[in-house]
């Protein structure tokens, strides 16, 4: 599969970038800024005022914050828990897709060429600017006689993979997921950092050039590694039950909550108050809603339907000016909802029980989000929250799609109901979160948020955020979503229709699939700024995945000075946004492929 | 007993009417052709008989139901009375076999593979049983309007409204649609179809209407009214189509 194609490669070049005078000047425009981009960006990452030690030995500030290393456990479960489902659905939705080794070389070699130009066009010398004096200098940096063993290694691979192509072999392309992630952890082993120690004088002294600095972390990435591929095979196996997947698809919703709420948190639970309040309360509500979805579609219980969600009214006005605890409100605004959908959806076994499971499901989302929500923290941290770092970037950015997603959802079908009450309130949340700017909303829920609540109820800070962040980017989705929702043409109603299709049928099985797939990309774009927004929260004090370089490692001088190294942490940050966003994209890229089947 | 009793329907679109008041009766089994220049009103009436157009007034009957604003009556009917449409409107997210289950099993309440085995015999029944895995996107605009026709008939309706249902299609598949439909008629279905295909209507129909301005011209039999038309309108319309 090495030999490429040599005529067709050049007729591709011609076509596409000399076909004419003005493309050919663009091609060579574009290289040159691209060549002297790159050139600057090596110069500036190899002059020898750089401090790179100041990234690699602030990792864990950058990942955790201050968060106690005698809890480091519960992260590790947190991020061994996302691979395990990860791996499990890579398994059980496996499109049986083959790729063949010599592709893969093929795709190497590619890189490795790519990697051979860059270091052929590498500078030699670089700029460096004192800070004290000002004075501009011309240091070297990376010789030709440099260049030669890197390049020999890369020429040494170019064969490897070229022997390697030759071999006739298949696999599936999505084990290859578990290869892509065993190389890192291969390189963790491997791999050599310098480790720093400091004598009695806070001087650097380097007493084992040859130390491994990923010892703390080199074997908990490994048995996730290990459980990834194990759970992807157990995946594999339990391909066709589809119970299995429902589970996982379940699990992926609940996970998030599990996360936050009992294993980051800690939270200090009175088992007391657990007992005599919550547990009954939690199985009561279950109890009546299962009940309300098995027999309301009875002949007997039909007729008194209006009084029972008459009733149910006035007891959930009523219980949000009593005192009772949280989650009896939440519960019965929770059932009231239900109950108002249930009559059309459990006409059948099957409906039934699917509803059942979507009870049960919400009601404990609920009861997980009000106890993570409100418990105090036994971890304690200086400072002012739990949350630091990418932890804390990554909350906001899962738990802001997450919780988002269903509401932006929710208000845009309220936006287009044909209930004035409905519209009118959905219109009026949409209007106001989009009119004023998400710093402004930072700041409420920092500062004003505490005299909206109900008294006896408190969230952390953190939590507040939350709320806001959900509450702003569902105000997007949901515009989002209204506009997918006007791209279905009028006939798919009126085909709905005249099959006989209720409206909450018409919704879920017609409307908003079509309406979902249709703004895809819109979709990622949002959750992607919704990744990088979540950068602000530095303006009301919490330290998030950008601050934590920029202000703490920029002015760190205990144990080590790496006071002004702050421009190195920069590139490092914005290449771990890159990173994220741009397997974001891609991914999304692939799913449209998928999804676009269907269309005309 | 008449299967629809439609009595003096009035509707209006804003200012302008479209019907102006329209009685008519079809017997359980009858076959009946609505032809008649655009904008007279044909296609609409017919989209008042499921409700997907609301007359305002005058009274529909069917079934035994009169069609009021009663959500219960209306989806009631609508399963009973199927509708194909000039430009298909199948669910493009579904595949064909999906399509025609869709309703028997979230409307009907059937179980999945009972509804599967109902679709398979109807797609066997239009002709394209291979197809059934297939999106809507893949299919020609022929195959689509029987996948559409089968979607319609797996409520097992007592009544088929097909408004245009050979309009959009190329010659060369409006055949294979009226072939479906003249089975369809054979087999002893209530059918109002408005379409400009008068040689279907002369081959299958019971009675043709001609439709102008909102109101009803004639109603003949397909012999009287195409080799002996009461009423000068018809025989202009006559005139200009065939």
């Amino acid at each position: 599969m090495m030999n490429i194609d040599l005529k067709k490669q050049t007729r591709v070049i011609k076509e596409n970038l000399f076909s004419s005078p003005v493309s050919t000047l663009l091609t060579f425009l574009t290289s040159y800024i691209m060549i002297s981009f790159f050139r600057g960006m090596f110069g500036f990452a190899t002059a020898p005022d750089k401090d790179w030690l100041s990234v690699l030995n602030n990792m864990q500030l950058y990942m955790v914050q201050a968060y106690p290393e005698s809890d480091f456990i519960r992260i590790w479960i947190c991020v061994g828990l996302g691979f395990i489902f990860s791996g499990l659905s890579v398994g059980l939705w496996e499109t049986g897709e083959k790729t063949s080794l010599s592709k893969l070389c093929l795709t190497f070699s590619k890189i490795i060429f790519g990697i051979i130009f860059l270091t052929l066009i590498a500078p030699t010398t670089s700029v460096i600017v004192s800070t004290a004096t000002g004075i501009r200098e011309q240091v070297d940096v990376f010789s030709y006689a440099e260049r030669i063993p890197l390049l020999s290694i890369l020429l040494g691979l170019l064969v490897v993979f070229f022997l390697l192509s030759k071999i006739n072999l298949n696999f599936n392309k999505s084990f290859l997921v578990s290869i892509y992630l065993f190389v890192p952890i291969v390189f963790l082993w491997l791999m050599k950092i310098p480790t720093i120690k400091l004598d009695a004088e806070n001087q650097r002294v380097f007493p084992d050039p040859l130390m491994p600095i990923a010892n703390s972390t080199k074997i908990p990435w490994t048995l996730i590694w290990m459980s990834f591929v194990a759970a992807y095979l157990i995946g594999i196996y339990f391909k066709n039950k589809k119970q299995f997947k429902t589970a996982v698809s379940i699990s992926w919703v609940l996970l998030p909550l599990l996360i936050f709420s009992w294993i980051f948190k800690k939270p200090l639970i009175d088992l007391n108050e657990l007992i005599r309040n919550d547990i009954p309360v939690f199985i009561g509500f279950l109890l009546v809603g299962v009940l309300t979805i098995y027999f309301i579609n009875n002949k007997i219980v039909e007729k008194f339907y209006g009084y029972y969600l008459g009733l149910l009214v006035i007891v959930t006005l009523a219980s949000l000016f009593l005192k009772v605890i949280l989650l009896v409100k939440a519960g019965l605004l929770l059932l009231l909802l239900f109950s108002v959908i249930i009559p059309a959806v459990s006409t059948s076994a099957k409906g039934k029980r699917s509803l059942t499971i979507v009870w049960i499901v919400s009601l404990t989302t609920t009861a997980f989000l009000l106890e993570g929500g409100t418990s105090t923290t036994q971890i304690v941290v200086p400072g002012s929250s739990i949350f630091g770092g990418f932890s804390l970037t990554w909350l906001l950015a899962i738990f802001g799609t997450y919780v988002s997603f269903p509401l932006g959802v929710l208000l845009a079908l309220g936006r287009n109901s044909s209930l004035p009450i409905i519209k009118g309130v959905c219109t009026g949340i949409i209007e106001l979160v989009r009119s004023v700017p998400y710093i402004t909303w930072l700041f409420f829920a920092s500062v004003t948020m505490a005299v909206f609540l109900p008294d006896g109820v408190e969230f952390n800070l953190i939590v507040r955020v939350l709320i806001v962040t959900a509450f702003f980017s569902g105000a997007y989705f949901a515009e989002n979503i209204r506009g997918g929702l006007q791209s279905i043409p009028k006939g798919q109603f009126e085909a709905a229709d005249a099959i006989g299709m209720n409206t909450v049928q018409k919704t879920s099985l017609i409307v908003l699939p079509q309406a979902l797939r249709a703004i895809v990309p819109t979709l990622v774009s949002s959750i992607i700024t919704g990744f990088k927004d979540s950068s602000l929260v530095t303006i009301i004090g919490l330290f998030d995945f950008l601050t934590i370089g920029r202000m703490v490692i920029g002015n760190q001088s205990i144990p080590i000075n790496f006071i002004g190294h702050d421009r190195e942490n920069l590139l490092f940050i914005a290449l771990v946004y890159w990173i994220f966003t741009f397997t974001l994209s891609r991914r999304s890229m692939k799913f449209e492929k998928r999804l676009g089947l269907g269309e005309r | 007993m008449s299967i629809i009793e439609a009595k003096d329907v009035k509707k209006w679109f804003g200012d302008f009417q479209a019907l102006k008041g329209i009685s008519m009766e079809i017997q359980e089994g009858e076959v009946l052709v609505v032809c008649g220049p655009s904008g007279s009103g044909k296609s609409t009436f017919i989209r008042c008989i499921n409700r997907l157009e609301q007359h305002q007034e005058g009274s529909i009957i069917v079934d035994g139901i009169e069609l009021t604003n009663d959500i219960k009556n209306i989806e009631a009917i609508r399963s009973e009375v199927g509708m194909v449409f000039q430009s298909f409107n199948l669910f493009p997210h579904l595949t064909v076999l999906q399509n025609i289950t869709l309703a028997p099993i979230w409307v009907r309440k059937k179980s999945k593979s009972d509804s599967e085995v109902k679709a398979m015999e109807l797609l066997e029944r239009v002709g394209i049983p291979e197809q059934a895995h297939k999106f809507p996107g893949q299919l020609s605009g022929g195959q689509q309007q029987r996948v559409a026709i089968a979607r319609a008939l797996a409520m097992e309706p007592k009544i088929m409204l097909f408004d245009e249902p050979t309009s959009a299609l190329d010659p060369e598949m409006i055949k294979e649609v009226l072939d479906v439909m003249k089975e369809l008629a054979k087999s002893g279905m209530t059918m109002i179809v408005v379409t400009h295909e008068m040689g279907f209507a002369k081959e299958v129909a019971d009675r043709v209407m001609l439709f102008d301005d909102g109101l009803m011209v004639e109603e003949n039999t397909p012999n009287e009214f195409f080799d002996n038309p009461k009423n000068d309108r018809t025989k202009l319309f006559l005139s200009q189509i065939l």
